[in-house]
């Protein structure tokens, strides 16, 4: 039979798929609104975001309870930790589609740059990366964790690059310059997901090793 | 390990009668450092503390095979004295057992079984080992009253006292604050981590948040088998062993 201590676990498990889903969800809309000109799909995700606010606050209640009242060991307690820091870095990345909605909400209002191609294919990496980390934390399957780490290296070069197209951009067409900085802007807050991603893939590493990987400091 | 090794179990095999109790164990306990021995009840790990001062003699069906090495020394060997050995390696038990003699007596008891009659001697080791045992200021003025006047914490930090007089080198602690109350519970692991500056220590404990406390090594046992041994923290947070995670995590059976 399960005891009760390993049946809060899988509450603390159940809250954070049901957070990576929320977080999931508002970033695809994100993507969406910004690539397709959607400002009522940029409005869903600036009111969804209170949901997964509150979801945080119910996973750290949770761990700092079953910390303090079942002193967990091992595996149990690296599962606990390592939700409490993947809860943060969902919360983060949900904050990065707000973010992102927010300059789809003000690029929506503008006649459109002309599009570029390597921001639909930096948004299908982030949305990749964090699909493949939930993977990898539902079937404790650290390979696939390690997978996500190397797929940051490209979400970065995507980034450097619409940068300087975007900065060169900038000085021949002087008017839409306020849409290529937002433009800049939520290429930046991609990549930022992208980096938010590697940290859940090295907590789903830590939990299922015991290993920790941050800043290439493997013990 | 690079420590020094005090005390060394060497394929250790023990029976009560024909019940074969502990299965080869080999473990060293390292000078100076604390082995916390943890596995669920009858997992031999409190017989195995008893074959480090013999203490199993004392059971008329048991039998022991294998050699602990104290010292360089197999306390196994029938020509060495038991009382001797007992000197060197002290235990304290699971509930405190003072003698119903005064806390001084108590204290002062294995020095006179030990023939030692100066008095000033006598006193200045009481007193030093109740200051040991973080006893002193609490005892200091009714020392010639009875010991079962004292708490339940404060009779097992009497016991430790005892047990520190003779000058031991190596102590052994049966579940040494089962029976406590929280804040004495405390107390004595207080004690322990101070004491392994003099002492090396090796304790027995259900309590495996305790064990991983106190303890600088910690060893697992299951069914009469060392499972897995090693740095406290290691052991606790990343075992290698599947059986010992199912154990420390609450899986187990």
């Amino acid at each position: 039979m399960e005891s009760r201590f390993h049946q809060e676990l899988e509450e603390l498990r159940m809250m954070i798929l049901q957070m990576a889903a929320l977080t999931e969800r508002a970033l695809q809309k994100a993507l969406q609104a910004l690539l397709e000109r959607n400002m009522q799909l940029a409005d869903e995700v600036v009111e969804s975001d209170q949901e997964i606010n509150l979801l945080e606050v119910n996973v750290d209640r949770q761990s700092l309870r079953l910390l303090a009242l079942d002193q967990p060991m091992a595996r149990d307690l690296r599962f606990i930790v390592g939700c409490m820091r993947i809860a943060v870095d969902l919360e983060r990345i949900a904050d990065q589609a707000v973010n992102i909605a927010q300059r789809a909400q003000f690029l929506s209002s503008r006649p459109p740059l002309p599009p570029h191609p390597a921001m639909e294919q930096l948004g299908e990496v982030a949305a990749d990366m964090l699909r493949t980390v939930l993977h990898a934390f539902v079937n404790e399957n650290s390979e696939q964790a390690m997978e996500v780490c190397q797929m940051d290296d490209t979400a970065d070069d995507l980034n450097v690059r619409i940068l300087k197209d975007l900065l060169e951009y900038i000085g021949k067409d002087v008017p839409s310059v306020e849409q290529s900085v937002q433009t800049i802007i939520a290429a930046r807050c991609l990549e930022r997901v992208a980096d938010q991603t590697t940290n859940i893939a090295e907590s789903v590493i830590f939990i299922n090793k015991g290993v920790n990987i941050k800043h290439h400091c493997q013990q | 390990m690079s420590a020094l090794v005090k005390m060394t179990a060497k394929h250790l095999d023990f029976y009560y009668g024909d019940f074969h109790a502990l299965k080869d164990i080999s473990l060293d306990f390292l000078l100076h450092q604390v082995t916390a021995l943890i596995g669920p009840s009858g997992c031999g790990k409190s017989t195995f503390l008893r074959c480090l001062n013999r203490m199993n003699d004392l059971i008329p069906t048991g039998r022991v095979a294998g050699e602990v090495i104290l010292d360089g020394e197999n306390i196994n060997d029938p020509r060495l004295d038991v009382v001797t050995l007992r000197r060197r390696v002290g235990m304290v038990f699971q509930k405190p057992n003072p003698f119903p003699k005064t806390i001084f007596e108590n204290v002062a008891y294995g020095l006179r079984v030990n023939g030692v009659k100066d008095r000033d001697f006598i006193a200045n080791r009481v007193e030093r080992s109740l200051h040991q045992a973080a006893l002193w200021d609490e005892v200091s003025d009714r020392l010639h009253r009875s010991a079962l006047s004292l708490s339940g914490g404060q009779q097992q930090r009497l016991c430790i006292a005892r047990a520190l007089a003779v000058e031991p080198e190596v102590l052994l602690m049966d579940e040494p604050a089962s029976a406590l109350d929280p804040i004495a519970s405390q107390k004595i692991e207080e004690l322990i981590t101070t004491l392994k500056a003099d002492y090396t220590i090796v304790i027995v404990t259900h309590n495996m948040q305790q064990a991983a406390r106190v303890s600088d090594h910690t060893a697992f046992f299951y069914m009469g088998r060392l499972i897995e041994v090693d740095v406290t923290e290691t052991l606790f947070t990343k075992p290698k062993l599947r059986q010992t995670e199912d154990y420390i995590t609450g899986r187990f059976g």
